[in-house]
């Protein structure tokens, strides 16, 4: 199923929560709502739920005005991040509440209700855990019963609040590669909401990122990570050195470096900034280059991050860069050596006033 | 030195003001033997006490119940104006003496109350009959279910009835199957609370009751009765009776308790309970 | 009944509901039985007291026998909820600091006074210390006489304050972070002065609360309190008593101006505790 925003507006009070949203979501998307608490991430996807209802605007499901059908006519699935198991139930009740709770003409007979379930809990990998109660359950366990639980009434999209915010970082990374093959498996429609850019470039085809109540960005995450449109994205997708850009005689510099060739550089009075990904410093003999000390040096596994202190920039700033292991294992960089850096790729964005 | 000091004090200070008092009611009750205690028990109008006190606790815990239900899921699970002013009502008659809460019913349906010439020209006694007594215990318990329910549904947010709704189970569905089952100790331990002063007040009771014997005396009128009389065994028989129930009553709670630690200290925190409304 | 579902209705009027059901119906529901069986019968007293005129509730509740009832039920009230603030503080204290045998036992015997029926608790405190029981026949040889007397009030009310003073402090002391004692005496504080100034600033407002709710409850009380108290008009006459002395003589006027001089002031007290309580909690950033 496909669904369609339409110019959706929220508010609780005087705050905003979401502010005319257009958005398209096709049939068989994953797609993430990216943001920090309070960007109305969350708000999107209950408004899409029916779980709140918008103030102005339409939400479509399939081209149809859905945005004042009940909750439970919908067919979302929804799944939270505290999980939201019914305690006193067990990880079987749970799952086929959602098939017990139908209508006597439409619900399934119980020998109906018991394949169904053990089907789902197959799926989910918890066959065994089908007479425990939640409280016997791992995070990552009872996230998997939410799953087929919201699964279990056939949705046509399934809502998923933070699904693993309250997991560490281990499981976080299992469940996601999970749910993408579930996803590619099943092909309904997802929505994901996320505070973790990490996750929403992961897991998911489509990123839609949120500040403010309203969208700063729609793409897919390649494009989101490498042509952000604002500096907010550029900085929310991931860590980012930034440097005044300056302007002297008509042409434009990052420290010594001049890159008035790029096409992007405004020129005029208005103030810019540069923002260069780590990994985008490349570093070299002190030769070439904007000359810098290296202040310290990490080994991250595979990667190597140094903090460079730049000749004319404050000790206290300094810039950080990425290398390969191997690059670094090639040059031995060490504390106090002198070396040169360049920028493989930057962004120029006006300073925010 | 100074720990065991204040270790003894204690003890002692609820010693005399605890324990000495209670078992002094069964000491004064089992004064002349087993027979005349059972004799003081047994007594027609003891039983006509306790039956009336099981009456009128037996309306007034679920009429509180029920109120204590909607007033919860109203103020925890919506948002409105004016919540943190109808929290404060609700615990209003925990402000206002037990006598008071008596009269005011003798105002409005007594003799010369608002509705005292309709009642008589019906012949529809409220004061100084069962309806009254009943009135006046559910004014003294109206808040005890309520307080109880509504930090215990706060905390447990919206998310388990949401999901109920969005997997297709109607409100009912959704209270009997989930809500429910959520708060039921919640729910148990303030009609405990609610059962264990709806069978023992006095003060609002007795103003309203007239003191008709067999008729409106509950359990605890009955005893005053017997004790104004100097028959201090069969006061103090039927007093034992009350006094075993509350000492159920503590019993349950700290069961429920253990069950549920964050029910512990529930019993007079008004506010900063009900602070957790807003945050 | 109209008013009130419409001012339901006003209530309902925003519409930042979600979708969970039955507000309109729970809250009417709420707003209706409140009404009815608290506001209106409650407002019944205020209502009364008017009828008679302004100067009549001045004569009646300046009358001797009002004044020294009233005088006896804040006095004896203002005595025993402190009397509950210095015992109550040392049980709570011990409960919820050290560890000895039947603690458990004893901390849920704390809500006795909550839990047993007034009445039962009045005959019993009078068999206590009545001249020939457990406690009286030993305070008399000293002098003490406190069944029928005043100080028979203070002890009544003494009981049925005590566990509002622990249960309120008792919480409190529990989230004291007993890091910042340890703190204190590392740098060189007394326990004496580790506990004035550190312990107790955190302490008071529950201290006062418990004190607050202790005295309003002992303003009210009578079941635990007549039997113990003699009665004696002008000397051991409490006035919830005279009250009732007053419906029985079918003096509605002056039963309702000493209840709604009661009332005020109980009101007041509730007020006062929730805004000492919101302070307390705004200053201490608690949640």
């Amino acid at each position: 199923m496909s669904i369609a925003l339409r110019g959706v507006t929220k508010q609780f009070g005087q705050y905003a929560a979401v502010e005319n949203i257009d958005l398209d979501v096709p049939t068989g998307a994953l797609m993430a709502l990216l943001g920090r608490s309070g960007s109305g991430k969350t708000t999107l996807l209950r408004i899409i739920g029916g779980l709140e209802t918008p103030d102005q605007g339409q939400v479509l499901f399939d081209g149809q005005d859905a945005t004042l059908w009940p909750i439970g006519d919908r067919k979302v699935g929804f799944v939270f991040q505290q999980y939201a198991l019914f305690r006193h139930m067990t990880v079987f009740e749970n799952v086929a509440f959602g098939l017990k709770v139908k209508r006597r003409g439409e619900r399934p007979s119980a020998p109906a209700i018991r394949t169904k379930v053990q089907e789902l809990l197959a799926l989910v990998q918890l066959s065994w855990a089908h007479d425990r109660y939640p409280a016997q359950l791992s995070g990552g366990q009872r996230q998997r019963v939410a799953l087929a639980r919201a699964m279990a009434i056939d949705p046509k999209v399934l809502l998923l609040d933070e699904p693993f915010g309250a997991l560490d970082s281990q499981v976080r990374h299992e469940l996601r590669r999970w749910l993408r093959r579930l996803h590619d498996e099943l092909h309904f429609t997802s929505i994901i909401v996320t505070h973790d850019q990490q996750e929403a470039i992961e897991v998911a085809d489509t990123v839609v990122l949120l500040n403010q109540g309203k969208i700063e960005q729609v793409g897919i995450p390649d494009e989101i990570y490498d042509l952000p449109r604002s500096a907010f994205v550029h900085r929310f997708l991931g860590q980012v050195n930034e440097l005044p850009v300056l302007l002297r005689d008509g042409r434009a510099y990052i420290g010594p470096i001049d890159i008035s060739a790029a096409a992007e550089v405004q020129t005029g009075s208005a103030r810019n900034i540069a923002l260069i990904r780590p990994h985008e410093i490349e570093v070299g003999q002190a030769s070439a280059g904007w000359p810098a000390t290296v202040l310290a040096v990490r080994v991250i596994g595979p990667i190597v991050r140094l903090d460079l202190c730049a000749d004319d920039r404050p000790i206290h700033e300094p810039l950080e860069a990425e290398i390969s292991r191997e690059r670094f294992e090639a040059e031995r960089f060490t504390i106090g050596q002198r070396v040169g850096m360049r920028f493989r790729r930057w962004q120029v964005y006006p300073a925010a006033a | 030195m100074g720990r065991l000091l204040l270790i003894v004090t204690a003890l002692l200070f609820l010693c005399v003001f605890l324990v000495l008092p209670l078992l002094v009611v069964f000491a004064q009750a089992l004064a002349k033997g087993f027979e005349v205690y059972y004799l003081a028990i047994l007594a027609p109008m003891a039983w006509a006490a306790v039956k009336l006190t099981l009456l009128v606790a037996a309306i007034a815990v679920p009429l509180n119940l029920i109120f204590g239900v909607a007033a919860a899921w109203a103020i925890a699970k919506f948002n409105f104006r004016g919540k943190s002013a109808l929290i404060t009502l609700i615990d209003l008659p925990f402000a206002v003496s037990p006598v008071i809460a008596g009269m005011i019913f003798i105002l409005v349906f007594g003799t010369h109350g608002w509705f005292g010439g309709y009642l008589r020209a019906h012949h529809i006694r409220v004061v100084f009959a069962v309806p009254g007594i009943v009135l006046a215990t559910m004014f003294v318990t109206f808040p005890f279910i309520a307080r109880e329910l509504i930090p215990v549904m706060q905390s447990q947010g919206k998310d388990d009835e949401e999901t109920a709704l969005s997997l297709g189970a109607t409100g009912w569905q959704t209270f009997w199957r989930v809500t429910l089952p959520n708060i039921r100790w919640g729910l148990l331990y303030g009609v405990l609370l609610c059962n264990a002063r709806a069978m023992g007040e006095f003060g609002a009771v007795s103003v309203v009751a007239g003191h008709i014997r067999g008729v409106t005396n509950t359990m605890p009128l009955h005893v005053e009765i017997l004790y104004n009389e100097y028959n201090y065994t069969a006061a103090f028989a039927v007093a034992s009776l009350l006094a075993l129930l509350a000492l159920l009553t503590l019993a349950g709670k700290s069961i429920l308790e253990w069950r549920q630690p964050e029910l512990r200290h529930a019993v007079r925190r008004p506010r900063d309970r009900t602070r957790r409304a807003y945050s | 009944m109209k008013v009130n579902s419409s001012a339901a209705a006003a209530l309902m009027g925003r519409k930042t509901r979600g979708v969970l059901p039955g507000f309109g119906l729970t809250l009417g529901y709420t707003m209706v039985y409140l009404s009815l069986l608290v506001l209106i019968p409650i407002s019944a007293v205020f209502i009364r007291s008017s009828s008679g005129g302004w100067a009549h509730f001045w004569e009646v509740v300046t009358a001797p026998r009002v004044l020294a009832s009233l005088r006896l039920s804040f006095g004896a009230s203002l005595v025993a909820a402190s009397i509950n603030v210095v015992f109550g503080l040392i049980v709570s204290w011990v409960l919820v600091r050290y560890t000895f045998p039947f603690k458990r036992f004893i901390d849920g015997m704390v809500d006795l006074p909550f839990a047993l029926p007034t009445a039962v608790a009045g005959i019993a405190l009078t068999a206590l210390y009545a001249p020939n029981g457990w406690l009286g026949a030993w305070l008399k040889p000293l002098g003490i006489e406190v069944a029928f007397t005043p100080l028979g009030i203070v002890v009544a009310l003494t009981f049925i304050g005590m566990p509002f003073v622990v249960r309120t402090l008792q919480p409190v002391l529990e989230e004291l972070d007993r890091e910042v004692e340890q703190a204190a005496a590392s740098l060189g504080a007394s326990p004496l002065q580790a506990f004035c100034r550190v312990i107790f600033p955190a302490l008071w407002p529950a201290l006062l609360t418990g004190f607050a709710l202790a005295f309003a409850r002992a303003i009210g009380e009578y079941g635990s309190v007549i039997f113990i108290a003699g009665n004696m008009p002008m000397r051991s006459e409490i006035a919830p008593l005279l009250i009732v002395a007053k419906l029985e003589q079918y003096d509605y006027a002056g039963a309702t101006a000493i209840a709604v001089v009661m009332l005020v002031l109980s009101f007041a007290i509730m007020f006062g505790i929730n805004a000492l309580q919101n302070w307390a909690a705004s200053r201490h950033g608690e949640r």
